[in-house]
């Protein structure tokens, strides 16, 4: 397969699975932030949001304030966010484009028919109601993309980088909304209440509480949630999941052989499932998960880019 | 069905002057009769959605940037004859083999010019004749063009003519097989007693074509690699690149992904280099190679053409070609066909003069407004008078352009189209068509059944190109002898 297709393949999934991600922490966010009165948490909420959805930083240099109209459309439909879902929507389509003639046509329909929407979604009232509507279209449209390449993609090159794109992605996120969540405990920890408050939020952001909840009834602890989507091996959007299945599918992309080219790629990938298998979760404190989770984030991003090396996906340096 | 219809002094495809379909179409008629107001109304919407969904869609290109837009789509179909299509059959593979045969001699021993045929000058004058690049190279098949898109007409008495040639990268065929798929989805009923010409087997008859231009030096062990080649997803023609390649079965590439490496072409995978061996190629011919045509080009490959040149890859169609489908050299083909097939031309072509002759000149000046006016270098329906619709300021401009540059511009008598009926907004109303036949050459010559018949959806417009409001049609050939039972 081509080297610019493979590389957008992988990108209209990340795409994909970072529209559907920020889109559901978002709406979480709007239902959950009617309990909190305190202005001031409240904005702090929304600082984290940014950190989780896209960059506060990048905010603030548009924005001088935090305003909850503005960040509501700024991580939805604002063009000048690389990261808002209309944009990931957007790249996700125009990848998908790009890869016409390998992807199901059913694959391209459901994203060309998100597109054809938008503008009227962009034309509807700023209400509450329209934003939950247009972020749960969002999750659904990714949903339904996925259930297209489960049920129609052969088990061959393509699907796999789609794949690849899509854990390391998801793994990327899980560490970004953890990490957010960590630092909050840390800084209000005496508090025990909004405690369980703070992590069933958490799970709410993963697409996790279903799942936690039938392993932990009804209990909240937060080493069992970390737990959960740090090490669970079953769930997949777990930490551990993702990178299992990442490296799984480069070992079947691969033969099970490693080859000088892919050696670099093996070799990592080998020592982030070490690092995550040694995490003892139970035995660290909020600083030292935050630390783990910090590092894995860096992890991930070099992954990507090995991954991105291996298979020619970012153009040499031409030496003349 | 036809209330208020009036064919008018032109000739319809579907209706008699008395206001009666015309034998081929009776059963049509009577099909479309049983349905009512309303299912025609829903089965129209459900048809362009259809297109919109599926993504089919070109670019237009403006002022403010590119906007994706479908191109109309209109139900009701072009019906043709068997006996009439195998006439147009001949007439476009008559024409073809003199077109190609002109090709190969122009860009090597130029007798028809030593014959006095063709004035040297329209040659070497011709923009796009390519002699410093490509005169004297072997080629495969020696076969020039792959594929063309013969555009036809009918004039008033029904007689086909052709319009143009269209020899370099013709689009719209993806069109063709796109109109017929949503028909039978759309309008399933109008296909259960009738035979029409199938097009399942053009797409591998295209793929044959491709094929079957090997290459000079490839391995004769290996099946050889072909690719398609791309501007890119911004290139209006995108999805008929993308429809293209993914019913062929070949790698959709762009110049980015192609480099030229001691003058064999590979293509960039992830697993490294991949040897190509024919690029069939959607890219013009100055954009091919910025080191042998236009430097500032960043769609090619460069070092392309020297591996063409070597015989290790072959370029569908063949560089150069421009010079043979061009308005100017169009006027000369039914001299080609005689000097080189020693037949005479079977499909006429339409009358034009050449504004170089100062005679023609004057003559075109003083009838601006009953002839139509075409830049020899311009296609799409650009730069382009239609006397009888223009206005007196449009006039006044050509005749400074004209006057200018008279060599630029050729003139054609308005044809009086012919029309067919279309169904737009609740209605039928007459509409100018006209049909693209696509040839395909390879070992021999298949042309495709039928073709893209283009629609002039405004009223009046003789203006068929998607990009100035026209639409497409569905086109039928009938077997069987195409009587009312077929």
């Amino acid at each position: 397969m081509l080297s610019r297709l493979a590389d957008s393949l992988y990108w209209m999934s990340r795409n994909i699975e970072r529209a559907e991600n920020n889109s559901r922490v978002l709406s979480g966010h709007l239902i959950h932030m009617v309990e909190v009165s305190d202005e001031g948490i409240a904005d702090r909420d929304w600082g984290e949001i940014l950190e989780i959805c896209a960059s506060k930083a990048d905010y603030d240099q548009l924005y001088n304030r935090i305003d909850r109209e503005a960040i509501i459309q700024y991580l939805m439909m604002s063009p000048l966010n690389i990261n808002s879902s209309m944009n990931c929507m957007l790249y996700a389509r125009e990848n998908a484009k790009a890869t016409r003639d390998i992807i199901p046509d059913d694959l391209w329909e459901v994203l060309n028919h998100f597109h054809l929407s938008q503008k009227d979604w962009q034309e509807l009232p700023n209400t509450r109601q329209h934003t939950q509507e247009y972020l749960k279209e969002v999750i659904k449209t990714s949903m339904t993309a996925q259930g297209v390449i489960e049920s129609t993609m052969s088990r061959g090159i393509p699907y796999t980088f789609i794949k690849v794109g899509k854990w390391l992605e998801r793994a990327e996120k899980t560490a970004r909304v953890l990490n957010v969540v960590c630092e909050k405990n840390r800084r209000e920890a005496p508090h025990k209440t909004s405690n369980y408050y703070y992590w069933l939020k958490a799970l709410h952001f993963l697409n996790g509480y279903d799942g936690y909840i039938k392993e932990h009834p009804p209990s909240m602890e937060s080493k069992h949630v970390l737990n959960f989507m740090i090490k669970e091996s079953t769930f997949p959007r777990s930490i551990r999941y993702c990178i299992d299945h990442v490296s799984d599918a480069i070992q079947n992309l691969e033969s099970g052989k490693v080859s000088h080219y892919s050696e670099d790629l093996f070799q990592m990938l080998e020592l982030v499932k070490e690092e995550i298998e040694q995490t003892s979760i139970e035995q660290m404190d909020m600083e030292e998960l935050m630390k783990f989770l910090d590092h894995f984030q860096d992890r991930c991003q070099t992954v990507s880019r090995m991954f991105s090396e291996t298979y020619y996906l970012i153009e040499p340096v031409h030496v003349r | 069905m036809l209330i208020n219809y009036q064919t008018g002094t032109f000739f319809d495809e579907m209706i008699q002057s008395n206001g009666q379909p015309k034998n081929h179409y009776q059963w049509f008629y009577q099909l479309v009769e049983e349905f009512s107001e309303q299912e025609l109304k829903e089965k129209h919407e459900t048809a362009q959605l259809n297109f919109l969904r599926q993504g089919i869609t070109f670019t237009v290109y403006n002022h403010t940037g590119g906007t994706e837009r479908t191109m109309p789509f209109d139900f009701v179909p072009i019906i043709i004859p068997e006996e009439q299509w195998n006439k147009v059959e001949k007439g476009i593979k008559q024409r073809m083999e003199a077109l190609n045969l002109f090709l190969e001699d122009i860009y090597h021993d130029q007798e028809i010019v030593e014959a006095g045929i063709i004035p040297r000058d329209l040659i070497e004058n011709n923009p796009y004749y390519y002699h410093k690049q490509v005169g004297g190279v072997k080629i495969p098949l020696n076969n020039h063009i792959f594929l063309a898109g013969v555009d036809l007409i009918r004039d008033e008495h029904g007689d086909y003519r052709v319009l143009e040639d269209n020899l370099r990268n013709p689009s719209g065929m993806s069109y063709v097989f796109q109109n017929r798929y949503v028909m039978r989805q759309v309008y399933p009923e109008l296909f259960y007693q009738h035979s029409i010409e199938s097009l399942e087997h053009q797409l591998s008859e295209l793929h044959n074509a491709v094929t079957s231009h090997v290459p000079l030096n490839a391995d004769p062990d290996k099946k050889p690699t072909a690719v398609l080649l791309t501007p890119g997803m911004y290139n209006s023609a995108y999805y008929d690149h993308v429809f293209l390649a993914q019913q062929m079965g070949i790698e959709l590439v762009e110049g980015r992904d192609l480099i030229v490496k001691d003058d064999v072409v590979y293509m960039k995978t992830i697993r490294g280099l991949k040897r190509v061996d024919i690029i069939y190629r959607r890219i013009d011919d100055d954009f091919l190679d910025p080191e042998a045509f236009r430097p500032d080009s960043a769609l090619g490959v460069a070092g392309l053409l020297s591996a063409y040149k070597k015989g290790n890859v072959s370029i569908l169609n063949g560089i150069g070609n421009g010079v043979a489908d061009d308005k100017a050299m169009y006027v000369y083909v039914p001299e080609m066909i005689r000097f080189y097939l020693d037949e005479e031309p079977i499909l006429p072509n339409v009358e034009t003069y050449f504004l170089s002759d100062p005679e023609k000149l004057d003559y075109v000046l003083d009838h601006l407004d009953e002839l139509v006016v075409k830049n020899v270098g311009a296609s799409g329906g650009y730069d382009m008078l239609i006397g009888p619709q223009s206005t007196e300021e449009e006039r006044v401009e050509f005749r400074r352009k004209i006057i200018e540059k008279p060599s630029q511009y050729i003139a054609q008598p308005t044809i009086k189209l012919s029309r067919a009926p279309a169904y737009q907004d609740g209605r039928f109303y007459p509409c100018h068509v006209d049909l693209r036949v696509f040839v395909m050459n390879g070992r021999y010559t298949n042309v495709l059944p039928g073709g893209l018949s283009r629609v002039a959806l405004k009223e009046g417009s003789l203006v068929v190109n998607s990009s100035q409001g026209g639409g497409g049609k569905d086109t039928w050939i009938l077997t069987e002898g195409g009587q009312s039972n077929a």
